[in-house]
């Protein structure tokens, strides 16, 4: 779908059908639910979504059409006729997606469509984590959990939840508030935790800082794997392309300084390798630099952090040269349009302080609100407050908690020594539309619609403009589910608690007003109808907002690891592991290694040739915390002793397409967390490797890493 | 048999556009963004492990991707691949059965239910983008609800491979005639193209002086993939330009 055909189409929406002028397919675009009959055989209607995949909120289109599904009606298969999804695309009016759409975003449709969604609410029979689980009705299945609420001291109860801003967060604050427990809490995983920290450090804000790299000159990134998964990928791989051919004569540089060899460092002029955990010195060490290079104009507080850097140390410690280090400030001093992107994709102990020193940097560059450089988070909009939602004792209060409550994350997965607490539990209540590793610690499973078959409102962490998106209902739920919203306040009324669910619609009359001059329309209703006609709303950029640098620092640089280390990484298509059981990401190739159904370990080939290691050997790694097993890739680009291996197999359970299928990473490096926002960390952790018979195979696209004759003609 | 470039439709007025892509690898990142637009839109099933493991899944489009040096100087070559639509295509000529010509504007179509599964045509395309249908596709139910009815499911036996989004095409020309004007560039976007990211790619006619397209191929930086064989194919590559 193109702007211009969206923008038609949205102009002619009337709520009923649009006849095509010559007998071919009409087209339609239909905010809310829609009654089957009404879906005439053939004609496409395009829905206004939000991709729920990752925490960018990138604004979509649903493409509806009339299908058939087979069910059970009295012992007897029928065909029914549903209004199914057939496509996602970006929405062209989103500012973030600008109607492009990343992978993980067209594999959303195989999560409406999973083989594997849970039909019903379901109840623990046999041990925890043991999968061995009944159907309830939903009326049994609120009665328990809210008996469990009740009995519990509300201290005691812990729910672990994303990090969002919307309509959902919002609901789960008013439960928790009315329960009188604690505020939800985000296990880091996926909110970007130590960016969230660092922008209130670095510029006295809460939220995430917008990059505009589409107008630099030159860009260093510092652990943010832009192109491959942080943030916002769809609206940071639009600016890139932007930077790079979007301007008459002028072709924006990257470079890219992480500790693998990232999409990003795909993409770089230059790769800067930096050993794990080295990402807070070379920032140091560049800023320092910077100091020598430029008048220090900055704020004095900012100043401070780099004054006192010794350069050689701090590169010694970041494993990159001093060379690099001095050739990488000068080009930025002398860039007319700079910017530093601080971000931490592979979340190390000193995460936030690592993302504070390069984000401060851009006031060394004096970037800060420039064109071309970064703009310090906005005010969160209207009703939907910007709570903190970290808390680096996570970890401990889920060891005292009664109740557990979890929706969207999956601790057992990407924070496996929390199994035990899991195990503990006294109550453990998920709202997750599949048996995963999580849900699997359960004692009740009260499944959620998918993010299609639900209203949904949020706000995007980054955007251009101020914005919102927003979608209503178009199509039936497939299953006896129902929204979280939903749940919560049967809960409460079980409880006897007083809850008043947000609705997107209450939402969005209430920023209609917060918003003052939402747009031309005259009323609350006519605002609404917009909104939900057209995907959400987007403002004006406010101008610049101000910002001070507020306390920074001191930092300490971590000394290096010595021997060889393994760090876990996000790829591109998994996520933090919740695409592993969409069939399209299984079998798309991992762009380091070309794996299609499972992911290998990446060892350097240094490392492989004094252990005997070819493609497709299989490998026993272990580290004081656990082993695991895995075929091996060479990775011709890794880091000398820097194993990598990125998240995303190794579900205990999670599907037929994920179960049992690899091995997971996080259980090598640990329950280390990093220490301000309690977010998991990825490594570095000191390993063994060994070579073992038999094992998993690896399964690649693309055997060959060179190009040999006779392609190169 | 390469087309004339502004060829007569028969009996009217209008010109024939001659497709083509230009992907500027200057943008493109390696997102593979487009691989599961284009499986999306196209109804292209995945193979699973087993038959992954015989090299047997169907990635219409692909990201090729080749490493450059050693650490720490080391980069990265990719670039996504399609069917190439040759001018004059390799696979064309061995078919027994002319399931797969090409048409008067110009793309190397696959007639499937002409197709008698000798994959000759696979075996000579230097591109490797043909798939083989050994099995019929299955999807486990609900997946199926996720198919799109305009483009039809290949049963087992026959070939298939990028078309350019041709359903795309002729929705783009249907809508045209309704409105009673003429494609307009931009009019057609294919799958791949619609979803970059980058905003990597673009479609249209190569003849239309003023389309995007045909100002990309005239950047001074594109050129075809392996252009030496000389089978002119319709997608050009813009080099990086570092
Ligand atoms: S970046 Fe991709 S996964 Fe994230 S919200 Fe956008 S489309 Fe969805
Ligand atoms: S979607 Fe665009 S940027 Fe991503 S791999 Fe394809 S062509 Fe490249
Ligand atoms: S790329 Fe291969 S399949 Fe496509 S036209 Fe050329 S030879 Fe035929």
């Amino acid at each position: 779908m193109d702007r211009r055909n969206f923008v038609k189409l949205v102009g002619t929406a009337s709520g009923g059908a649009v006849t095509g002028a010559c007998g071919r397919q009409a087209e339609e675009i239909i905010p809310l639910l829609v009654p089957e009959e009404s879906v005439p055989v053939g004609v496409e209607q395009w829905h206004p979504s939000v991709c729920s995949e990752c925490s960018a909120a990138c604004g979509t289109l649903a493409r509806v059409m009339a299908s058939e599904r087979e069910i059970e009606v009295g012992g007897e298969l029928v065909r029914q006729k549903i209004a199914a999804v057939k496509k996602i695309e970006g929405n062209p009016l989103d500012p973030v997606s600008g109607g492009r759409l990343c992978a993980r975003g067209h594999a959303s449709l195989q999560s409406l469509y999973n083989p594997d969604r849970l039909r019903s609410p379901l109840k623990r029979v046999g041990p925890r984590a043991s999968g061995q689980f009944e159907a309830i009705s939903w009326d049994d299945a609120i009665a328990e959990a809210a008996g469990a609420l009740v009995a519990a001291d509300p201290g005691r109860i812990l729910f672990l939840a994303r990090a969002r801003e919307g309509v959902r967060s919002e609901n789960i604050a008013r439960f928790l508030d009315a329960i009188g427990a604690p505020p939800a809490t985000s296990i880091g995983v996926g909110d970007f935790a130590a960016e969230r920290e660092a922008s209130e450090s670095v510029f006295g804000r809460s939220g995430l800082p917008l990059y505009e790299i589409q107008d630099s000159t030159l860009v260093l990134s510092i652990g943010a794997d832009l192109l491959g998964g942080w943030v916002s990928p769809v609206l940071y791989s639009r600016r890139y392309g932007h930077m790079r051919q979007g301007r008459r004569e002028l072709r924006g540089r990257l470079i890219h300084a992480e500790s693998r060899f990232s999409l990003t460092a795909w993409n770089a002029d230059r790769w800067l390798p930096v050993w794990p955990g080295g990402e807070l010195a070379l920032a140091l060490a560049i800023g320092h630099e910077l100091l020598g290079e430029q008048g220090a104009d900055a704020p004095a507080s900012v100043v401070s952090i780099f004054a006192d850097v010794d350069l050689e140390q701090a590169a010694a410690e970041a494993g990159v040269p001093v060379e690099a280090i001095r050739q990488t400030a000068s080009e930025l001093a002398q860039a007319s349009a700079p910017v530093v992107v601080a971000g931490a994709s592979m979340v190390r102990q000193n995460s936030a302080d690592a993302v504070a020193a390069a984000a401060a940097l851009n006031w060394l560059l004096g970037c800060v609100g420039k064109p071309g450089g970064v703009i310090p988070p906005a005010e969160p909009l209207g009703v939907l407050g910007r709570r903190r939602r970290f808390s680096g004792d996570w970890s401990e209060r889920l060891e005292q908690a009664a109740v557990v409550l979890v929706d969207g994350v999956n601790p057992a997965y990407n924070a496996p020594a929390s199994q035990r607490a899991l195990a503990d539990a006294e109550t453990v209540i998920s709202f997750s539309p599949f048996l995963d590793d999580t849900s699997a610690f359960a004692d009740l499973i009260l499944p959620d619609h998918d993010p299609l078959e639900q209203s949904l409102l949020e706000v995007p962490p980054v955007s251009p403009t101020p914005s919102f998106v927003a979608a209503g209902e178009f199509v039936a739920p497939l299953y006896d589910s129902r929204p979280i919203a939903t749940v919560l306040s049967e809960l409460a009324e079980a409880a006897e608690q007083p809850f008043e669910e947000l609705t997107v619609g209450q939402a969005v009359s209430t920023l209609y007003s917060a918003l003052g001059s939402a747009g031309s329309e005259t009323s609350a209703s006519d605002f609404e109808a917009r909104t939900l006609r057209v995907g959400g709303w987007r403002g004006q950029p406010s101008g610049k907002p101000p910002a001070t640098p507020g306390t920074l620092g001191p930092f300490e640089m971590a000394p290096k690891q010595e021997g060889i280390v393994l760090q876990a990484y996000e790829s591109p298509q998994f996520g933090s592991g919740s695409g592993a059981n969409r069939p399209w990401l299984q079998e798309l190739p991992d762009p380091t290694s070309s794996a299609l159904w499972g992911l290998p370990v990446e060892v350097d080939p240094e490392t492989a040739a004094r252990l005997g290691l070819v493609n497709g050997d299989n490998v026993r790694i272990r580290s004081e915390h656990g082993s695991l097993e895995a075929p091996v890739y060479v990775n011709p680009a890794a880091i000398p002793g820097v194993v990598s291996m990125a998240v995303g197999q190794g579900h205990a359970s999670y599907g037929r397409y994920a179960s049992g299928r690899g091995a997971n990473p996080m259980v090598i490096v640990g329950d280390g967390r990093d220490e301000t926002t309690g977010c998991p960390t990825m490594g570095p952790t000191p390993i063994s490797i060994e070579k073992i018979a038999g094992g998993a195979r690896l399964v690649q696209f693309s055997r060959q890493d060179r190009d040999l004759p006779p392609h190169r003609v | 048999m390469a087309k004339e470039a502004t060829q007569q439709a028969e009996g009217g007025t209008e010109r024939t556009p001659q497709w083509a892509m230009a992907i500027d690898l200057d943008r493109c990142t390696g997102c593979e963004a487009c691989v599961l637009a284009c499986a999306s839109e196209n109804n292209v099933p995945t193979a699973g492990e087993d038959q992954a493991a015989m090299g047997r899944t169907k990635h219409w489009i692909r990201i090729d991707r080749y490493y450059e040096g050693e650490f720490p100087d080391i980069k990265v070559k990719y670039r996504p691949v399609m069917c190439q639509q040759c001018d004059e295509a390799p696979c064309e000529p061995v078919c027994p059965v002319n399931a797969t010509y090409q048409n008067a504007e110009g793309l190397n179509v696959q007639i499937y239910n002409r197709c008698i599964g000798t994959r000759y045509c696979a075996n000579n395309c230097p591109y490797t983008v043909r798939f083989f249908n050994w099995f019929a596709p299955e999807w486990a139910e609900p997946l199926n609800l996720q198919l799109n009815p305009d483009v039809s499911i290949r049963p087992a036996g026959v070939m298939e491979k990028c078309t350019f989004c041709a359903h795309k095409i002729k929705r783009a020309k249907l809508d045209a005639d309704a409105e009673g004007r003429e494609l307009a560039d931009g009019d057609v976007q294919p799958a791949c193209v619609q979803s970059c990211p980058a905003e990597a790619m673009v479609f249209g006619d190569m003849t239309d002086p003023d389309s995007k397209v045909a100002r990309q191929l005239g950047s001074g930086r594109s050129g075809q993939l392996l252009e030496s064989l000389g089978t002119k194919p319709r997608v050009f590559y813009l080099e990086k330009a570092d």
